[in-house]
């Protein structure tokens, strides 16, 4: 077997900061001692902490001092409240003043369409279509290591080649005969959670991608979450979605730009909603 | 006998697709150093100092006392490889780490750093040179070109990590985040920079960081 470091990758930092379980560590031991792959990974961490060690990190995030110009702070403070009012003052004028101007050459107002007549049937608000259509279906990348034999679980490499060849019910059967206390139990719960949300099993994909979410510092954890908020639009259930896309952006990982993106566009459809529900009483 | 013939660990590779097998040649060490091979000896530093000094770094976080312990082990190991100690050959990685955990539990048990009877053969091969300066600058330079693509936050947390030994929790009340985004980051950072070492160090084949070296 060939192993291209992936158990150093799982293994060398917790080995290295002394958290590794002490039955962990004579495995560890035993392996590195004759991978090449594993122990210059090893030796890389170990490398990285000397050079820091030689070579503090000057700028550490240290409360910064304050700037003393010798006005009071209820002085800035009521200054700074002051410009909020005033900006919120202009916005609001000319916003008015936008609103007030004459449309005749501009045609029908834009909101004209959205609104309902009498005579018409109260239509559903398109909202929970939309928001359904925000989920971000692709299925989570997974790049088969070349780590064969004694390191990966047989059953997790054949689920991860049915994983990576686009079959998610031959994945889901795989990863299932993966026991739950190994090293690679989690990560089959999120590749079978990320199959089941494709094949439309929303439950039993919330239900697997929550563990793997709530069980904390994971490589999976932030993408499970995503796939959680993912759900949960398909849902059209904006309230978890928000939620869990809150809790992605709050890891300031991969996915966070994306999260960020669909958080916003969520609000403005929320916001959106409301406003539609404000103008027409009967569509709620 | 000269080095590369105990040296050719991708040789290894190749032949058998085993990395983690027992290599052909630790059966030729064991049994060229029993029989008085001086060379093979220096070999056999070659081949198990990083491994034995990466596990005492590790486990005793201090690289002093790692450095004075890894001397005890390449020691009580040549002893008994002479003297033909060894009595499974294809063993011979479990062989060096059991006397490496050995000599690391006895001196944590007796606070005597030094085994009573440890022998000091004569001839022993030269250990420092196993581990040259200019490889150690190289590797040094390397590593901090490495560090200096990492964002400030991510240094300092590899720092408090690694250097101070502090908990997430602990890093994050420091760096004034949450214990989560610390873990996630700390794995991240630690991940990007180790790839970026190895990468850097396939062109610059001297370092200590080639595969090819080490083995």
């Amino acid at each position: 077997m060939i192993c291209t470091g992936s158990l150093a990758d799982l293994k060398a930092l917790p080995y290295v900061e002394g958290t590794l379980p002490a039955s962990e560590v004579e495995q560890f031991e035993e392996h590195f001692f004759d991978c090449p792959a594993c122990l210059v990974r090893l030796q890389a961490i170990q490398a990285v902490g000397r050079e820091l060690a030689r070579n503090p990190v000057a700028s550490r995030r240290e409360p910064e001092p304050r700037i003393r110009l010798g006005w009071p702070t209820w002085l800035w403070t009521a200054g700074a409240i002051a410009a909020v009012l005033l900006v919120c003052v202009f916005t609001y004028e000319s916003l008015e003043a936008r609103l007030a101007k004459p449309t005749v050459a501009q045609g029908p107002p834009k909101s004209i369409p959205q609104m309902q007549t009498a005579a018409q049937p109260a239509q559903p608000t398109a909202t929970p279509v939309r928001i359904s259509q925000l989920a971000d279906m692709t299925l989570p990348v997974y790049s088969l290591p070349n780590l064969r034999g004694e390191s990966l679980d047989a059953h997790f490499e054949a689920g991860m080649k049915e994983y990576a060849a686009g079959n998610c019910r031959g994945a889901i059967k795989a990863l299932a005969m993966v026991p739950g206390e190994s090293s690679e139990g989690r990560v089959a719960e999120f590749y079978s959670g990320a199959c089941q949300r494709r094949m439309g099993n929303l439950a039993s994909a919330s239900q697997l991608l929550r563990k793997v979410a709530d069980a904390g510092d994971s490589p999976q954890q932030e993408a499970a979450l995503y796939s959680l908020a993912q759900i949960a639009l398909t849902d059209n259930d904006p309230v978890t979605a928000h939620r869990y896309l809150l809790r992605t952006i709050s890891l300031r990982g991969d996915l966070e730009q994306r999260a960020r993106g669909q958080e916003r566009r969520l609000t403005e459809l929320i916001a959106q909603d409301k406003e539609a529900k404000g103008k027409n009483p009967e569509a709620k | 006998m000269g080095h590369g013939n105990y040296m050719s660990g991708e040789h290894r590779a190749e032949v058998e697709g085993i990395a983690v097998e027992k290599a052909p040649e630790d059966e030729q060490l064991v049994l060229a150093i029993a029989s008085g091979d001086r060379e093979a000896e220096g070999a056999f530093v070659l081949q198990y100092l990083p491994k034995v000094r990466a596990m005492l770094l590790a486990r005793t976080r201090n690289p002093d006392l790692a450095a004075d312990l890894q001397q005890d082990v390449m020691i009580e190991a040549i002893c008994a490889l002479r003297r033909g100690q060894v009595r499974d050959v294809a063993k011979l990685s479990s062989f060096v780490l059991g006397i490496a955990r050995n000599i690391l539990n006895s001196h944590f048990q007796s606070a005597v750093r030094r085994p009573a009877t440890l022998e000091f053969p004569n001839e022993l091969p030269d250990l420092a040179t196993a581990i040259d300066s200019m490889v150690e600058q190289q590797e040094q330079s390397l590593v901090q070109r490495a560090i200096s693509t990492l964002d400030t936050v991510d240094q300092s947390i590899l720092q408090l990590t690694l250097v101070e030994g502090l908990k997430p929790g602990v890093i994050a009340q420091q760096l004034r985040l949450s214990p989560e985004v610390v873990r996630q980051k700390k794995v991240r950072a630690t991940r990007k920079v180790v790839n970026l070492i190895l990468k850097l160090s396939q062109n610059n084949s001297t370092t200590h960081f080639s595969e090819r070296i080490v083995r």
